[in-house]
């Protein structure tokens, strides 16, 4: 999938020669507060149509490294690129998309309204189609006029998870998705991640859940905010580097 | 679940990401807008307008002010200037300061989310909320400006209009510099530390300007304007290089806007949205705790000075380790509150007594700080109740320390008043009779203010508004009276400072109404709690 006006599917990253280049790399990436290493020297990169499971304890420095990714914070050391860009810059905006832990809504907007303001801000041309598909795929119907204070902790989560995808990107982040879901809503948070994935974007997503680490192809853990695990999601081994309750049975 | 009326049709029509933005923001001010009370708005603004007119006839006919003496005129030719450019300076450094801290733009959290994350330029989509926000304060420093104007010029040469358009584009200026540094500060990410040196470099060049009689600061220039009518020559025209200079400021705010630091942006939003809730149930203790917050305002890891060992009275020594472990900004703060009111005092003498209005009110900022510990007695029932004593004893001892520290201050305001007017004797005189008095209206009245239960009237906004106000209307009377007393009268020295002294009665009846609102007011929670 390609271009910016198509809702909902990836676009490609590309370099200023045209090859194709990690579409999110992080090297020697550091961000500490007083004193306080929350991320330190933290190297990976991803490459277009992976999926990464974000693992490590709480506190770890997952919500950090995902927040410098998506330009929120700025890094003290080292360096990150989205798409060869540096986060925040105008084609790194357009190349992610993030899906914070807590949803945020425009008190006086309306969740469809929502929608289609996220989708214009990404200059989606016609996304009526893909937000009525998002809608009653994620069981929103009926909740479309709906402002942010109506909704449930369920139903703000999927409705932040919709805002995540009714617009083209490159690189999806997700903190904890499926916080919040009721099962068959977590099913088709899943149909929806696979179908980004065949579209040819990277999803990143910090998880305790082993659901959601066995369905990623890579698995990368942060401990004490450093890198301490990257490649395949193997339980074994995920099990010698963290304490079972961490990681809820992986 | 509601329905609301959709405003698909102007954001899907638009043409490109930005007209989007702008499309959303014009069908959000429209929704805004007619979801208002209009008649509830007009009522507010008529009841403001007669508010304003009555206190405005009220004291130009209370004033009977007279031609102030040459020499009066001259001093303030001449120092004038460079006294309000540090005051000037003193607001650019708190500018600068916010700015360093992500300030003054208040974001929302899903702009932030949503808008400033979208692939739009961020200069575009924060320009308005800057312009918002400077639109009201230069709005409201212009007619701050000409009602004082409207006083001045009947003491001083210049005929009513040059003084009330002088100091109405005084006024609407200093606004413009302080936001503009302020949104410079954030848009090229000044580091907290580079911003208070620039901020004190400034303060300390306007000094400069007064000790050596000089007109170099861009802040003294300002104060040119605010004495326009008194000046000539190149005075008039350094007049207008600082304005210049301070919408050059401000231009090259807006210019950087986008350059602001998301995750300070983020932090803004989060502590915005709850002081505005705060503030819309008037809960000004919630408000004041959210903007120390927003100012990264914490205590002291190590205090300033250890205390000794000693249980002889506890809530006197908690009280000195909370003010020993203040952060070197609220010391400033607090300090630079003490001057302003002895400079402000001066300016009522020298200038118009409606400057004595000021006093009471800025002190009060500093009466609340030095009656945080007291607050947290309230913040905290359960561990209040668990003491070894009533709710109202613990709480009237808790009132020695800060009594005792804002009689200090009020030593500062007065040492201040003594330096900077022409009449040291006259300064320290009032000072010396009305600061024990003043002290404890201002402490009470703090007091008063810091345990406020906003939701005890919930039912009767009214009433909460009167509970909200009355300590700061009794902070206001309680700095005016013995000033205005003291300028009131005729003769010399000695007359005036037995006037003033005449005052302490009153101030001593508002202080003993505090401490008896206080022990009622705990003494119920008490028995409620029970």
């Amino acid at each position: 999938m390609s271009g910016g006006n198509g809702a909902g599917g990836a676009i490609a990253a590309t370099s200023g020669g045209g090859g194709a280049v990690p579409v999110l790399s992080a090297h020697g990436l550091g961000r500490s507060y007083d004193g306080y290493i929350a991320l330190g020297s933290f190297t990976v990169e991803v490459e277009a149509g992976e999926f990464v499971a974000l693992i490590g304890p709480n506190g770890a420095g997952k919500t950090t490294f995902l927040n410098l990714a998506a330009g929120l914070l700025d890094p003290t050391a080292g360096g990150i690129e989205v798409a060869g860009e540096v986060p925040g810059s105008l084609a790194a905006r357009s190349a992610l998309s993030y899906l914070p832990d807590s949803p945020v809504f425009y008190e006086d907007l309306s969740v469809v309204e929502h929608l289609e303001y996220v989708a214009a801000l990404h200059g989606v041309v016609d996304p009526s189609a893909r937000i009525d598909e998002l809608i009653s795929r994620l069981g929103l119907d009926g909740w479309e006029d709906a402002l942010g204070a109506e909704l449930s902790k369920g139903m703000k989560q999927k409705a932040s998870i919709a805002l995540a995808l009714v617009r083209p990107f490159a690189v999806l982040l997700a903190d904890e998705p499926l916080d919040g879901l009721d099962p068959p809503s977590r099913e088709v948070l899943f149909d929806l991640l696979a179908e980004t994935r065949a579209a040819g974007a990277a999803i990143v997503v910090s998880t305790h859940r082993p659901d959601v680490i066995a369905a990623a192809g890579r698995c990368v853990a942060i401990r004490d905010g450093r890198l301490a695990y990257d490649g395949a999601p193997d339980p074994k081994i995920l099990i010698e580097l963290f304490d079972r309750s961490e990681l809820e049975g992986a | 679940m509601s329905v609301v009326d959709r405003s698909a049709g102007t954001v899907l029509a638009a043409p490109d990401p930005v007209a989007a933005m702008k499309a959303m923001r014009r069908a959000r001010r429209r929704r805004y807008v007619a979801r208002a009370d209009v008649m509830e708005v007009l009522y507010r603004v008529y009841l403001g307008a007669i508010a304003a007119l009555f206190i405005l006839a009220f004291l130009a006919g209370a004033l009977h002010e007279v031609p102030a003496d040459p020499s009066s005129v001259d001093g303030i030719r001449a120092h004038g200037p460079a006294v309000i450019g540090i005051a000037v300076a003193l607001l650019v450094y708190a500018g600068l300061r916010a700015g360093a801290r992500g300030g003054p733009l208040a974001i929302e959290a899903a702009e932030v989310r949503y808008t400033l994350l979208a692939p739009v330029s961020r200069r575009t989509a924060l320009r308005p909320a800057a312009l918002a926000q400077l639109r009201i304060a230069t709005i409201s420093g212009a007619v701050f400006g000409a009602v004082v104007g409207n006083f001045v010029f009947r003491r001083f040469p210049g005929t009513g209009v040059e003084w009330i358009g002088s100091l109405a584009a005084f006024g609407a200026l200093v606004p413009v510099a302080v936001l503009g540094s302020a949104l410079v500060a954030s848009g090229r990410r000044l580091r907290p530390g580079l911003a208070a040196i620039l901020g004190v470099a400034l303060i300390a060049w306007s000094a400069l300007d007064l000790a050596l009689g000089w007109s170099s600061s861009p802040a003294t220039w300002l104060g040119e304007l605010a004495t326009l009518p008194l000046q000539s020559g190149a005075q008039a025209w350094l007049a207008a290089v600082g304005a210049a200079v301070a919408l050059t400021v401000l231009a090259a705010g807006l210019l950087g806007l986008g350059g602001l630091r998301l995750e300070e942006a983020r932090r803004r939003a989060e502590l915005v949205a709850e002081m505005r809730f705060s503030a819309s149930v008037q809960d000004l203790r919630t408000v004041i705790l959210l903007r120390r917050q927003l100012a990264s305002e914490h205590p002291r890891r190590r205090p300033w000075l250890r205390l000794g060992a000693g249980s002889a009275n506890p809530v006197w020594r908690r009280d000195w380790q909370s003010y020993l472990r203040w952060p070197a900004v609220r010391v400033a703060r607090v300090v630079v509150v003490a001057i302003a009111a002895g400079g402000l005092a001066v300016g009522g003498f020298d200038l118009t007594p409606v400057l004595f209005a000021l006093p009471g009110p800025l002190l009060l900022v500093a009466a609340l700080d030095l009656i945080e510990p007291l607050a947290q007695e309230s913040d905290h029932p359960t561990r209040r109740l668990l003491l070894p004593f009533t709710a109202s004893a613990l709480i009237r001892r808790h009132l020695y320390a800060a009594f005792a520290t804002m009689a200090l201050v009020l030593a500062i305001a007065t040492a201040t008043a003594a330096l900077a007017g022409g009449d040291p004797g006259l300064a320290l005189g009032v000072g010396a009779v009305v600061f024990l008095p003043l002290a404890a209206v201002l402490v009470c009245a703090a007091a008063v203010s810091a345990t406020n239960d906003p939701y005890e009237f919930i039912l009767s906004p009214q009433l909460a508004q009167t509970a909200n106000l009355a300590p700061i209307v009794v902070a206001l009377i309680a700095g005016f009276l013995p000033l205005f007393v003291a300028w009131k009268v005729e003769g010399g020295n000695g007359a005036r400072v037995s006037a003033a002294f005449g005052t302490d009665l009153i101030l001593v009846i508002l202080a003993f109404v505090g401490i008896g609102v206080l022990a009622w007011r705990f003494n119920k929670r008490e028995k409620e709690a029970l």
